[in-house]
């Protein structure tokens, strides 16, 4: 047997070596705490030899179009969204509907119906991050409506689990008078701490 | 990648949050704007794109005039949390300097760090470590010297990234993952003896966690095969026998003691880690050359029938392997991956911290696994699947501002068409008539008041029962002086003298109602004047409100067709991106393959040539 049918070892180690020694200088991505992070860990773990200084430029080089593209396209959206509140809600009629939350103690929310002179016009369910978005200090536009100058009533019944995780719903009422401009109503839920009780209550932006 | 989530949210929301008075207290964000507040609601919803887009609008529109510095700073955060890094980057290196707590400043310039380098703009990220000031909180001092340790690695400056994590003490997980990034620096460096002492040191360690278990594998994995390749075969042993026999390394951990072995000559004990591998996965680069490395052990040990058995084999499992790549090639290289890739992708989830959730189903996954896991893949897919978004977004739009365009005609249709009835019956509805009439009506009234003409205020019955006595007062045949006639006359004189007295009794009452009636017919007269104004007003403005909202619509449609086409171009040439890396990390593993065929066919030769020489002797 003077012929070798296969390469050494050193060899086969050399290439084993250079695709673990490109996997080097792994982070754990943990950022405020130490916790764990096994995908970032493999992510770098596994980076292989393809990850060169060329498809890297290459990569850097796409992802600036890339950038680029969203600067453009959000740029884009924001004209659009202007446009179509304007068009399809213009300013003399328009009256937007908002929730807010302040606290939440005593309130977890997981409906908003709304009301305009007697006609249902919103059914709103909140999901749990949505609800959990109104509670960090988020509003939510719950509804945009046309209505004419004058006089309107508005019911909003809210639903949810009150103090004590009891079932627990709710309603308000507000007679408002369009002007002539937008309007805006903000349906906002409170803490009243003394009562240990939830509190609704409509407010009216100009 | 959730953490790092929570770690960037957190940050924005430090960035918006007011400093209180006592140190590291801050007042949450108080809600002055609503537009300012729906913002706030997709962001922490983490729908960043509307987000933005709400933002962006809200301040081109005044909406947020209450928050106009944070509302700059939460858009650097939003932009940030959807990946758009450049555009953040301007807005933190425009606002961070004068306006925001240093050390937050310093926190948001360590992310920005992070994604940089994840990004591949090392150039960058050195520059945002660069401009910390202060100290970070200690977990993030770690991390950040573990990311300048792996920038200065990047760079090629090993001795930089050693002299930086060799002063790492400690016993966190920290300190374990610079031992480990330490070690492998020297290895590069050629200082083998320094690097085992510390890579020994980790590859012994009793591990607290799954993440510390596989860095201890990975630890050994390099030990043993860098002293392989120093021709080292004792010392490699102990080495990668540490590596647990079922984790991810255990592969190659076992071709490595196999080779540890037959670089020792000891050919029986190489081909018990060797045959071990045979029954698994044969994607592996270990496995396939366990295919290659049971025969020449065997031939080594004599058995030379089966050693040709065993290279038959292997090149049999090479070719269907070969075939299967080929056919994974093909698929990529057709676009479908890609396709499927999107597909079923939400709408609404986007931004910087998605990451694959499973692996795509089909029979290309298990060749791309490893590409998966890169971050040039990664972030390379993200980047598809945010242009796939917008592409979409685009899609969307263009299909409403055709039914906007279609709306706008029907609406301008539509004032055209009742414009002429409109116009008909104003010109009906004389209103300066109708204020004339009303002054009319004061005057006389006013006339009523000074001659106190009870009378004309007299209801319809008493003008009547008024005309019916007075008539019957003038009768002649009452003027004869008869006993009857006066006693008629003195009836007559009294029911006029009751109607008289009820008449300007109730004078004052009625000219109160009829003037406060009068003032509101004048009030409606003015509402009505006010209105006329608005509808002239209406019907002059309209048709350039038509043509206005027209010109905005049809502007933005081939706005929306070239944004569209650039994303489609962009898709491709990112789509192309992604297939040369999968394609070309194929094609290798395909080369692989067809050198060890090569190599098998070799031996095979080799095998069958000695044993015809050995025939022929005989």
């Amino acid at each position: 047997m003077n012929r070798q049918p296969f390469p050494s070892a050193a060899m086969a180690a050399t290439a084993v070596l250079c695709a673990l020694l490109l996997a080097v200088a792994v982070t754990p991505a943990t950022a405020e705490d130490m916790q764990p992070m096994a995908a970032d860990t493999v992510a770098a773990a596994e980076e292989l030899a393809s990850a060169d200084a060329a498809s890297r430029g290459e990569f850097r080089s796409l992802d600036k179009d890339v950038q680029d593209l969203k600067k453009e396209v959000l740029d884009l959206n924001r004209d659009l969204f202007l446009l179509e509140e304007e068009l399809l809600f213009p300013a003399n009629s328009q009256v937007a509907f908002f929730v807010s939350m302040d606290v939440g103690e005593y309130f977890e929310l997981d409906s908003v119906q709304l009301k305009i002179n007697g006609k249902e016009v919103a059914n709103y369910l909140y999901t749990e991050r949505e609800a959990g978005s109104l509670i960090r200090g988020g509003v939510h536009r719950l509804h945009m409506a046309n209505l004419k100058t004058g006089d309107h009533e508005l019911i909003a019944i809210f639903t949810g689990s009150g103090p004590h995780t009891r079932d627990y719903r709710r309603g308000a009422t507000l007679n408002f008078d369009k002007g002539i401009g937008a309007k805006y109503v903000e349906l906002e839920i409170t803490d009243r701490v003394q009562k240990q009780q939830p509190e609704f209550v409509i407010k009216e932006w100009e | 990648m959730q953490l790092l989530r929570a770690a960037l949210t957190g940050i924005v929301f430090l960035l918006l949050a007011m400093p209180a008075a006592a140190k590291d207290k801050r007042e949450p964000i108080v809600v002055q704007d609503v537009h300012y507040g729906e913002v706030l609601f997709h962001f922490y919803k983490e729908d960043y794109f509307p987000a933005i887009v709400r933002l962006l609008a809200a301040r081109d529109s005044s909406r947020v005039e209450n928050h106009l510095k944070e509302s700059e700073l939460l858009l650097g955060g939003l932009y940030l949390s959807y990946g758009h890094h450049l555009e953040a980057a301007d807005i933190f290196e425009r606002l961070l300097a004068d306006s925001v707590d240093q050390d937050i400043r310093d926190r948001t310039w360590f992310f920005l760090a992070k994604i940089w380098q994840q990004r591949g703009y090392l150039e960058r990220s050195q520059g945002a470590l660069g401009n910390i000031e202060g100290k970070l909180p200690k977990n993030l001092e770690r991390e950040a010297r573990l990311l300048q340790a792996q920038l200065h690695i990047d760079n090629g400056e090993h001795d930089r990234a050693i002299a930086l994590l060799d002063k790492w003490k400690g016993n966190t997980e920290w300190s374990r993952y610079a031992q480990f990034n330490l070690g492998v620096a020297l290895v590069r460096s050629g200082r083998i003896a320094e690097a085992q002492s510390i890579l020994s040191e980790l590859g012994d360690i009793d591990p607290w966690n799954e993440e510390l278990t596989s860095l201890r594998d990975k630890a050994n994995l390099a030990l043993g095969y860098a002293l392989l390749q120093d021709g080292q075969p004792n010392a490699a042993k102990p080495a990668l026998s540490r590596v647990r026999l079922e984790g991810p390394f255990s592969n190659k951990a076992l071709l490595g003691v196999g080779w540890a072995d037959a670089e020792l000559e000891s050919y029986e004990r190489a081909l018990v880690p060797w045959m071990e591998l045979r029954g698994r996965d044969l994607l592996d680069s270990a496995v396939q050359e366990s295919m290659l490395a049971i025969p020449y052990a065997l031939a080594k040990l004599d058995a030379v029938s089966q050693a040709a058995d065993h290279y038959l084999n292997a090149i049999e499992a090479f070719y269907e392997e070969t075939n299967r790549i080929d056919l994974t090639i093909d698929r990529i290289e057709s676009g479908l991956f890609f396709d499927e890739f999107v597909t079923d992708d939400p709408l609404d989830s986007t931004g910087w911290y998605w990451q694959m959730e499973e692996l795509p189903t089909g029979p290309e996954a298990r060749y791309l696994f490893h590409l998966l896991a890169t971050h040039e893949f990664q972030e390379g897919l993200k980047n598809y699947r945010d242009l796939n978004y917008l592409y979409r977004n685009l899609d969307t739009w263009q299909q409403n501002v055709v039914v906007y365009g279609n709306m706008l005609e029907t609406r301008r249709q539509a004032f055209a068409e009742r414009l002429p009835r409109v116009e008909e019956a104003l010109a009906r509805a004389d209103i300066d008539a109708l204020v004339d009439r009303k002054l009319e009506f004061d005057s006389l009234l006013n006339n009523i008041e000074e001659s106190n003409d009870w009378l004309a205020l007299a209801s319809e019955e008493q003008f009547e029962m008024w005309g019916e006595i007075t008539g019957l007062e003038n009768n002649p045949a009452l003027a004869a002086d008869i006993p009857e006639a006066a006693e008629v006359r003195d009836k007559i004189g009294l029911l006029k003298g009751v109607l008289q007295w009820e008449l300007e009794k109730d004078f004052k009452d009625r000219l109160w109602r009829i003037r406060r009636h009068l003032r509101q017919t004048g009030e409606a007269l003015v509402e009505t004047q006010r209105s006329r104004r608005q509808v002239d007003e209406s019907i002059r403005l309209e048709p350039i409100e038509f043509d206005t909202l027209g010109d905005r619509v049809y502007g933005l449609a081939p706005r929306i067709e070239r944004m569209k086409a650039e994303v489609g171009n962009a898709m491709f040439a990112q789509q192309q991106f992604l297939s040369d890396i999968a394609v070309g990390e194929l094609s290798a593993q395909k080369q692989r393959l067809d050198t060890y065929t090569i190599q098998a066919r070799f031996a095979l030769a080799s095998i069958y040539d000695i044993a015809t020489m050995s025939e022929a002797a005989e």
